[in-house]
């Protein structure tokens, strides 16, 4: 028996065993264009909105500080990226061969108390790790053999 | 980096025709929007609806543009996808700037009749 032929349009179940590896060079423009297609992978596998724009940000904040600090001053670099989706939650692992990360740990987020701040001193920056922590679960970093792994999960239904 | 300019009455509406704002546009966001601002008087409202994603960097630079038009003129926001929305929210700057559901309801804040 041949199994039923599939045809471009055919969309894959949802969910289930999907997994993508990539490595990405470390500019701030591979990242966005990695990012753009895999949200155009994960799109196709219908999992929901808020999840994937979830994934996205945490993505694009950790990259990027893999790009800015992780390879700052270097002349070339790359990141490696393995998302899967197993259950109900999508699981990266990110890993470079850059800088290790400030005391080897995470870095804490920087909160801002913008009430009490005039416009001039807005920040401009320092938003990444608030972000980062608030939107993952199970965040962790280890230094491995002169390589940064950050693993993380973002839950569907959270 | 598209950015237009259009006039509507005493507001000045800025489209952004790129789908992001992210740290590999930001700071020329910054620059282009210092350009297409200099000789305007009033209001600013920042059309948003074609960006489907902002990032830190991206928000960054829009504090930056705020901070760029001074005291005297305000940058408000319109059009926000979820996305969008939802980096406003978590770092709380949906406090920080005037947000419209549509640009004409930012123009109809500031008593100008939209464009049909």
């Amino acid at each position: 028996m041949t199994p039923e032929p599939v045809t471009q349009g055919d969309l894959p179940p949802p969910i289930l065993g999907w997994s993508q590896s990539a490595i990405i060079g470390a500019t701030s423009a591979e990242v966005s264009r990695a990012l753009t297609g895999l949200r155009g992978n994960l799109i196709r596998l219908g999992l929901p909105e808020d999840a994937l724009i979830r994934l996205e940000l945490v993505l694009a904040e950790i990259m990027n500080n893999i790009v800015e600090h992780a390879y700052a001053g270097a002349d070339s670099g790359d990141m490696t990226l393995e998302a899967s989706v197993h259950g109900r939650a999508i699981w990266c692992h990110l890993r470079d061969r850059g800088r290790a990360m400030p005391g080897g740990k995470l870095p804490c987020p920087r909160r801002y108390d913008l009430d009490a701040m005039r416009m001039d001193d807005l920040p401009e920056g320092g938003f990444g790790w608030g972000l980062i922590h608030d939107l993952t679960q199970g965040l962790s970093y280890r230094r491995v053999a002169e390589e940064n792994h950050v693993r993380f999960r973002i839950d569907l239904d959270s | 980096m598209e950015m237009s300019l259009q006039p509507q009455g005493a507001v000045s509406v800025l489209r952004v025709s790129n789908d992001r704002i992210d740290a590999a546009i930001a700071i020329q966001f910054k620059d282009r929007f210092r350009d297409i601002t200099a000789d305007v008087a009033g209001p600013v409202v920042l059309d948003l609806e074609r960006v489907t994603f902002l990032d830190s960097s991206g928000l960054g630079a829009v504090v930056a543009a705020r901070k760029l038009l001074g005291p005297d003129r305000v940058l408000e926001l319109a059009a926000l996808s979820p996305a969008v929305e939802k980096v406003m929210q978590l770092t709380r700057m949906n406090t920080v700037f005037p947000i419209h559901d549509t640009v004409a309801d930012a123009l109809t804040a500031h008593g100008v009749a939209p464009a049909a």
